[in-house]
């Protein structure tokens, strides 16, 4: 069986550049405009699916412009670094439904597949077409540049130290083949290396991006995270409380960690963290108790 | 044959180095006779002769086999068997083969004159799943080359019941000996043909991994937490993943706490960890896998459905495909892609897990169809709710022909703290200066 494609985390910055396709490898002389199904990027990762969570800025339609096209939906999704562009036209019907009704600004996490177009020579276009696309909490997004940042740090810290080798051709992919990397993802490195000229100084620079990046969302998440633990205390002291021998009413909690100024989805959201903590349990459906 | 086809079967000879002319006349002549295209008859010969040699493997890596390989190894034993086939009587001969990475069961399929300690190198031998387990094949097409002796082959499988750390033990491992902690242990009663006994089934555990165990021996004095050594337990794959049975031929002994080589008490206290879904891909089963990842897939077959009463097959429109007309009975599931940037795996929740993810029972759910009139409602709003989110995932994965799967025991949102995880990322990124 095909194994499924992975979709791959990658910063805006690194998607962006990413004009390298596998089919222009084969042959450098492409003529039809149809996209490829894999994009080599400047760091070597194989792209042909792709996670993104990020806000999305700018809805469009394009149906009317294009004439081809009846509903044909653009939309800017920014990371810390950058911004993807999602295209959703008639064969993705319901991301072209969520995209016409979808609140802007918003968080939204896209899975969708690496797309090309290349008009004319030196001028390429990237984009992503959505297969799945849904609204999501910040603490997703937080979460997401982390993970991006991570898997991107340590790809950057593979080119490093393979770059501190000097190797080049055959000592390159030993090299790689040495440190675990499967023949598919090294040959894709050793491309990106040559296709891009990928050096230290990218790396370096890369990097400052990945730290810009975490600093952004290191406020975000400082107060989010002190947001959930003052959350936290609150309805834990509302379960003492309120909580009788019997326990209290889930709604009543909600209605008084309102007042406390807490929303409810945050209220739910910590109540459900406290259940499968095992600081409180259900006794009765709808019913909560402090262990 | 036609001196026209002189040039043709001296192009043919030139492709297949050492091949010679008259060989290539024979076969191309056969083709010719059958009006075989003669584009296509050349490629015929030129694949059948063609040295393009299938790659040779190690038995350790047996599972992971191409379609037709070579190996070279002992035969430990042999032994012929017939069984009947549309009324004929076949012939077959099977056994253990070894080689310096693992031993491994063959079926021969012709009299390849094999004997007990000959060393062989079988050609075009290929791998078919017998009880779960790899088993090397030798068909029609295999050829066996005899080698001399060469003493880097062991001489017995004995010394493949090594001593393995638990994550170690695969497929490819008859008999194992290993140390562990017994994590988990209950009797359990049942009939093993006609007869009432009582099997200890269990998990045992050390620093690398665990997997489940069975003994068909009483095992007194073992008690959950303690440590135990063992000698010769019989490996047996289950939707690959391996289990140990303890029998009659197995040894075990407690071992005192000054010689674990591990820590009692970590195993006994630790807490699952998640571990990149890649490293699940990799193996063909995993006993307690704990993932982490993002949903970005709830495939078609999630929400409410129905399921047989008698086989508890999904049944649609009230008919099962084993019991015909039943009356259905409601359930919910989820089935889902986890990816986390490593890997995808399917995931599948039973109703407790999707109850607690989705946030909604199944009589909250099945209103949702009531006041939408939509059969998908359920479906679409369990996308909308989970599409993207991030979930932990602990249960048994497997491989199959449709993917890696986990069939979760338990299912929850991850909570690590992003910050402490934010500040040991940005230690590795100091600013430029």
């Amino acid at each position: 069986m095909a194994e499924r494609e992975i979709a791959q985390r990658l910063f805006a910055k690194e998607f962006n550049d990413s004009t390298l396709s596998l089919t222009s490898v084969l042959s450098y002389d492409v003529t039809d405009m149809n996209s490829p199904n894999l994009l080599i990027s400047p760091t070597g990762v194989r792209i042909n699916r792709i996670f993104v969570v990020g806000v999305i800025t700018e809805v469009e339609n394009l149906g009317s412009e294009t004439g081809k096209e009846r509903d044909l939906w653009k939309a800017r999704i920014s990371d810390p670094t950058g911004v993807f562009i999602v295209y959703a036209g008639q064969y993705q019907p319901e991301a072209a439904i969520f995209l016409s009704t979808v609140a802007v600004p918003s968080y939204v996490a896209v899975v969708g597949k690496a797309r090309i177009y290349e008009p004319e020579k030196d001028s390429v276009f990237i984009s992503i077409r959505p297969e799945e696309i849904n609204s999501v909490e910040s603490t997703i997004r937080d979460r997401w540049v982390l993970d991006t940042a991570e898997l991107t740090l340590n790809r950057l810290d593979l080119l490093s130290e393979v770059f501190f080798d000097k190797m080049h051709g055959e000592d390159l992919a030993g090299s790689l083949r040495s440190r675990g990397i499967d023949p598919e993802s090294a040959e894709a490195i050793q491309d990106a290396i040559a296709f891009y000229g990928t050096d230290q100084n990218y790396i370096s620079k890369f990097k400052q991006s990945v730290r810009k990046a975490l600093l952004s969302i290191k406020e975000n998440a400082g107060t989010e995270m002190q947001q959930k633990d003052n959350a936290e205390n609150v309805i834990f002291e509302l379960l003492k409380e309120l909580g009788s021998a019997k326990g209290v009413q889930y709604s009543c909690l909600l209605k008084e960690a309102e007042s406390k100024g807490i929303p409810e989805e945050v209220a739910d959201a910590v109540i459900r963290s406290l259940l499968s903590k095992g600081d409180c349990y259900e006794p009765r459906l709808g019913v909560l108790k402090l262990v | 044959m036609n001196d026209k086809y002189a040039p043709h079967i001296e192009e043919l000879a030139k492709a297949l180095d050492g091949i010679d002319h008259d060989d290539i006349k024979i076969e191309l002549d056969k083709l010719i006779r059958f009006r075989v295209p003669l584009e296509e008859a050349k490629r015929t010969v030129l694949n059948k002769f063609s040295s393009k040699e299938a790659p040779e493997i190690k038995i350790k890596d047996i599972s992971n086999a191409p379609k037709s390989f070579t190996l070279k190894g002992r035969i430990t034993s042999v032994e012929k068997r017939n069984f009947v086939l549309k009324g004929e009587t076949v012939d077959l001969y099977s056994g253990k083969i070894l080689d310096e990475t693992g031993v491994c069961l063959f079926t021969a399929w012709n009299d390849f004159c094999l004997n007990e300690g000959d060393i062989i190198r079988v050609h075009h031998a290929y791998m078919k799943l017998w009880n779960n387990r790899p088993e090397l094949n030798f068909g029609q097409r295999s050829i066996v080359e005899k080698l001399p002796e060469d003493p880097s082959i062991p001489r017995t499988e004995q010394l493949f019941t090594q001593t393995k750390k638990i994550i170690e033990i695969n497929s490819s491992d008859l008999l194992v000996s290993s140390q562990g902690i017994v994590t988990e242990m209950y009797h359990r009663d049942v009939t093993v043909k006609g007869k009432d006994t009582t099997i200890i089934e269990g998990v045992i555990a050390d620093e690398t991994g665990k997997l489940p165990f069975t003994s068909w021996v009483p095992m007194d004095g073992v008690d959950i937490g303690n440590a135990i050594s063992f000698k010769a337990a019989h490996v047996r794959i289950f939707r690959g993943i391996p289990s140990l049975n303890f029998t009659h031929e197995t040894s075990w002994e407690l071992l005192p706490d000054n010689k674990c080589p591990f820590s009692k008490n970590k195993i006994m206290t630790h807490e699952p960890t998640s571990i990149p879904i890649a490293s699940v891909l990799e193996k063909n089963g995993l006993f307690d896998a704990v993932v982490t990842g993002n949903i970005i897939s709830v495939r078609p077959g999630s929400g409410l459905i129905e399921r047989c009463p008698v086989c508890n097959r999904v049944v649609q429109n009230n008919v099962c495909r084993a019991h015909g007309t039943v009356e259905g009975v409601k359930d919910m599931r989820i089935k889902a892609i986890l990816d986390d940037g490593t890997g995808a795996v399917y995931i599948m929740l039973n109703r407790e897990l999707s109850e607690t993810i989705y946030g909604r029972s199944m009589d909250e759910a099945e209103n949702i169809i009531k006041l939408s009139l939509s059969k998908d409602a359920v479906y679409e709003s369990m996308k909308r709710s989970l599409i993207g989110t991030y979930l932990t995932v602990r249960g048994n994965s497997s491989k199959s022909e449709f993917g890696t799967t986990i069939v979760a025991r338990s299912v929850w949102v991850p909570e690590d703290d992003l910050l402490s995880r934010l500040e040991s990322l940005l230690l590795k990124l100091p600013e430029d200066v």
